[in-house]
């Protein structure tokens, strides 16, 4: 079981932040590079999302992740005192439109939706609770014989 | 985020974008190309092989600039996408949207 806690301002530049927050979590598990990039890619869309449409008030807030994981199971919790806002109530886009007709709404989410096995919210006591859950096996080390064979150095 | 202009042969102008391109970034990324357009550039080329990062805020800035172009006559084409910044354009049903090749020779040879 590994855990992390990763607490963001409602500031665009703690993107950086949250993605080497996540890079790290996901190499010292394991995981497959392309993992770790959708998940980063999936957390950056939600936390856009509130730091962006969020908040009127100007002031300082913060937006709390959570990451456990356990037996190939990973569990996220994103927290935010933003305005109530389901992300996963919005339909998702036609991505099959022509460029004309292509709208610029809901493409963010829909690449969260597209990422994570599921996806749950809830409003509680005042914050926007979004829970998801995603599968994800560790990259096998290679074998010996594999290792050696790829080496081109 | 940096994008590298230049211009090259058939009067395409390529755009070399380096770096992350999110939320954060994606405001001056998004001015640059547009202002490239303003200035009657209307064959853009870019080249994401240096691209590590892409969401939607960047994914929108190539909407809309091939939407800008298109009554122009001009045109968006990407060359050089990374694994996961291909997947990500596929997931979004954005290789529909642009012509996209492997090489930036051949790209430039497409317009």
């Amino acid at each position: 079981m590994d855990q992390m806690l990763v607490i963001l301002k409602n500031d665009l530049a703690e993107l950086d932040r949250l993605a080497e927050a996540t890079e790290q979590f996901g190499s010292r598990n394991d995981w497959p590079v392309k993992v770790v990039y959708r998940l980063n890619l999936s957390l950056d869309e939600l936390v856009t999302n509130v730091i962006s449409y969020g908040y009127e008030d100007g002031a300082e807030h913060r937006i709390s992740i959570h990451f456990s994981y356990h037996e190939d199971h990973l569990t996220l919790v994103m927290q935010d005192d933003a305005r109530p806002f389901n992300p996963i109530a919005r339909p998702d886009p036609d991505i099959t439109q022509p460029l004309e007709e292509r709208g610029q709404g809901g493409l963010g989410i829909f690449l969260v939706r597209q990422t994570m096995d599921t996806t749950e919210y809830e409003r509680r006591d005042g914050r926007n609770v979004l829970t998801m859950h995603k599968k994800i096996q560790r990259e096998v080390p290679q074998s010996a014989d594999g290792d050696t064979g790829n080496k081109n150095r | 985020m940096e994008i590298l202009e230049t211009k090259i042969d058939n009067n395409v102008l390529l755009l070399a974008f380096k770096g992350r391109l999110d939320a954060n970034s994606s405001n001056a990324a998004q001015d640059q190309v547009l202002a490239a357009i303003d200035r009657g550039e209307i064959r853009l080329l870019a080249d994401l092989a240096r691209l590590e990062y892409i969401s939607s805020a960047g994914l929108r800035i190539f909407m809309m600039a091939a939407k800008r172009l298109k009554p122009l006559g001009g045109k968006v084409v990407l060359c050089s996408l990374s694994e996961p910044i291909k997947e990500i354009f596929e997931i979004a049903g954005f290789v529909s949207l642009f012509p996209i090749h492997p090489e930036r020779d051949e790209a430039v040879k497409s317009f």
